[in-house]
């Protein structure tokens, strides 16, 4: 049930109530939040409801996605009997609001419907839907959130790759080259006026990923896919193949810069997408074609798979042990291991599990952020 | 100083930028309150440009840091005048003062370089500090500046605490390519800057181009509003739209002026090409 100014006794115990109630809500505020609140009011803002609102929301919103849920609880708690606290801002549907008398009746009077007002406290808490988006597991995505989903991954995959691209370019800091230090200093004199450093060579890292496009995947293989498009057309130096029953390269499918195209192009040629589960022979099918051209020392393979292997796990054991010989570094990604209780004890894990680098999930999108550390060099 | 935020609106309007009530009340308020505004938004939406109005309408001087990944105590606070330094020391070696002298000499004000963020503190008159994109700098220093927006002072080793004569104001820009951190965002009043409403990017290109007809502004507006609604590499912001408002009047605004100088708004050929097909299929 949501608060309402007239149960407090004076308006300055309401300011205080409010801040409260936001706090409730999920707002991040603290006392000196409430304090500006009743300051701001002090400075005159206060009969003026459009004013007041401006400043609250800019002292109790600290996101843009705040703001919605924000006007929301502020009209709730300070709207009137029988009026609608006008908007200034030429909102067309606050417009029509206005125009048509039935709708204003039943916002005025505010008791009409009690369900009404449980489903607006419902949408009201949690304040930060961004967050509650990357962490939810993609098998249990509804379709409306996964289309939110895809546009926040695109931006999110874009921002983190624009902060690993400067990260690049930092390297004005080195070790002092005391040599060339004293010979560029001659010209002063023999006075060290400039110090010269010399900067080590960062080796950049390529990517080779292997997707898992086998039935136990499917709800994860579509979204996965979605990321490694989004990590495509910001990471030059990738290379995707996709394994079931055989294995295919897709680098070129992906590239396009629709991404409805090039996941298109992508189930076109696909023809053992949601098949069954050969990883050892898949992998080995790589070594032996693939391996030689597309791994060297720069090189970080990252396998997105739930690692159920029908096949040997021998096979899978000695490819997994080429592969990581080949390779910088070797990333097994698991979508499974999002699960509680969960634990890799399938023969294709097991059989896996030695030559990993790192061991990590992949059930949401926040996981797949956590790339972010690995790919600092990439 | 206004007493309502309402009266804010035509003095900086006719300053030449155009506000709406909300960013008015902000404004107005961040003064009220002496807290920082941290304003976040697209790139090319106006953000920077706030710093530079509040400037101009109280009449203080403007500090600016630009951030970017990698910057350090040194290049935001102060630094020592090295070369300074060292010249005084070889001038002084014939001289009879004492060590301690020659020290305290080297390290006085003059051999001090002062940074924006000491500049800000140490004026003798109230400054406005714009810190510039502080998404880019990293979250250690996000985390020195906390100290610094709270206390308004600065420990230098050598010479002592300085305190701030006058508070600044202090306006914090971010493009969002990270969020900031909670304590940060809650020691500043929020705000996020939109692209503007058709309406109002009207009045911003009649502002910049006075001699322009209602009609095109109105058309360009309108056009622009439609772009933004498309996936594109890079969103045009309000510059670019001033930037194609003076392109199709240089090209005396016949019919093809509009096409013939997409390039003025969009900044990549996938995006012209994008917005051609879109919208100029007949032509």
């Amino acid at each position: 049930m949501s608060q309402h100014y007239t149960q407090f006794s004076s308006f300055s115990e309401a300011f205080i109530g409010f801040a409260q109630e936001a706090r409730r809500r999920g707002f991040p505020t603290g006392i000196q939040c409430t304090k500006d609140t009743v300051e701001s009011a002090l400075f005159g803002l206060w009969p003026d409801k459009a004013l007041f609102e401006y400043a609250l929301t800019s002292l109790f919103c600290h996101e843009e996605e705040e703001r919605a849920v924000f006007k929301k609880l502020y009209t709730q708690f300070w709207k009137q009997k029988g009026t609608i606290i006008q908007d200034k801002r030429t909102n067309k549907n606050q417009k029509s609001v206005l125009s048509s008398s039935s709708s204003a009746v039943m916002l005025g009077t505010g008791d009409t419907g009690s369900s009404e007002e449980g489903e607006e406290a419902k949408t009201t808490t949690g304040a930060n839907t961004k967050e509650t988006l990357k962490r939810t597991d993609f098998a249990y995505l509804t379709k409306y959130q996964s289309s939110l989903l895809d546009e926040l991954s695109e931006k999110l995959v874009k921002e983190m790759s624009q902060r690993l691209k400067r990260r690049k370019k930092k390297s004005t800091k080195g070790q002092i080259d005391i040599a060339n230090s004293i010979r560029t200093n001659i010209q002063n004199g023999g006075n060290i006026l400039k110090l010269a450093k010399k900067n080590k060579k960062r080796d950049k890292y390529r990517l080779m990923v292997l997707l898992d496009v086998s039935g136990s995947m499917d709800k994860y293989s579509f979204y996965l896919l979605k990321f490694l498009w989004a990590l495509r057309s910001n990471f030059k130096q990738i290379e995707v193949f996709t394994f079931s029953t055989q294995l295919m390269r897709i680098t070129d499918y992906i590239s396009d810069k629709n991404m409805a195209i090039a996941l298109a192009m992508v189930s076109q040629n696909a023809r053992h997408w949601s098949g069954g589960t050969k990883i050892g022979t898949c992998l080995k099918d790589f070594n032996d074609n693939y391996a030689k051209r597309y791994l060297n020392g720069k090189t970080m393979t990252i396998v997105l798979s739930d690692g159920l292997d029908t096949g040997e796990p021998e096979v899978l054991e000695t490819a997994m042990q080429q592969i990581k010989m080949r390779s910088k570094k070797l990333i097994w990604l698991n979508p499974l291991k999002g699960m509680q209780g969960y634990e890799p004890i399938q023969m294709g894990m097991k059989a896996a599990l030695p030559s990993l680098n790192h061991f990590g999930s992949a059930h949401n999108f926040e996981s797949l952020l956590t790339l972010e550390k690995l790919l600092q060099d990439a | 100083m206004v007493d309502n935020p309402r009266d804010l609106i035509p003095i900086i309007d006719n300053l030449g930028y155009v506000i709406d009530e909300e960013l008015a009340t902000v404004l107005f308020l961040m003064q009220k309150l002496e807290k920082p505004l941290l304003l976040e938004g697209n790139p090319g939406v106006g953000k920077t440009k706030v710093a530079y109005i509040l400037a101009d309408m109280l009449g203080y001087e403007i500090v600016r840091l630009q951030c970017y990944e990698g910057l350090d105590v040194n290049n935001a606070i102060y630094e020592w005048n090295y070369q300074k330094q060292l010249l005084a020391i070889k001038i002084s070696e014939s001289s009879t003062k004492s060590d301690k002298e020659k020290e305290d000499m080297i390290f006085g004000e003059d051999y001090l370089l002062k940074r924006p963020l000491l500049k800000a503190i140490s004026n003798n008159k109230r400054m406005i500090l714009l810190i510039d994109e502080i998404d880019r700098a990293d979250e250690e220093f996000e985390a020195f500046l906390l100290e610094l927006l709270s206390d308004f002072q600065i420990s230098i080793p050598e010479l002592g605490t300085i305190s701030a004569k006058h508070k600044p104001i202090v306006v914090l820009t971010s493009n969002r390519t990270r969020e900031l951190g909670d304590a940060l965002k809650r020691r500043c009043l929020y705000h996020w800057v939109d692209y503007p409403s058709p309406e109002k990017e009207m009045l911003i290109i009649k502002k910049h181009l006075p001699n322009i007809e209602a009609k095109l502004a109105d058309q360009i507006a309108v056009f622009v509003e439609k772009v933004r609604t498309l996936k594109l590499d890079k969103t045009p912001g309000i510059a670019e739209t001033i930037d194609w408002a003076r392109g199709i009047a240089a090209l005396n605004n016949d019919d093809a002026a509009m096409y013939n100088s997409l390039s003025c708004l969009l900044k990549s050929n996938s995006d012209i090409r994008a917005v051609k097909k879109e919208f100029f299929t007949k032509s």
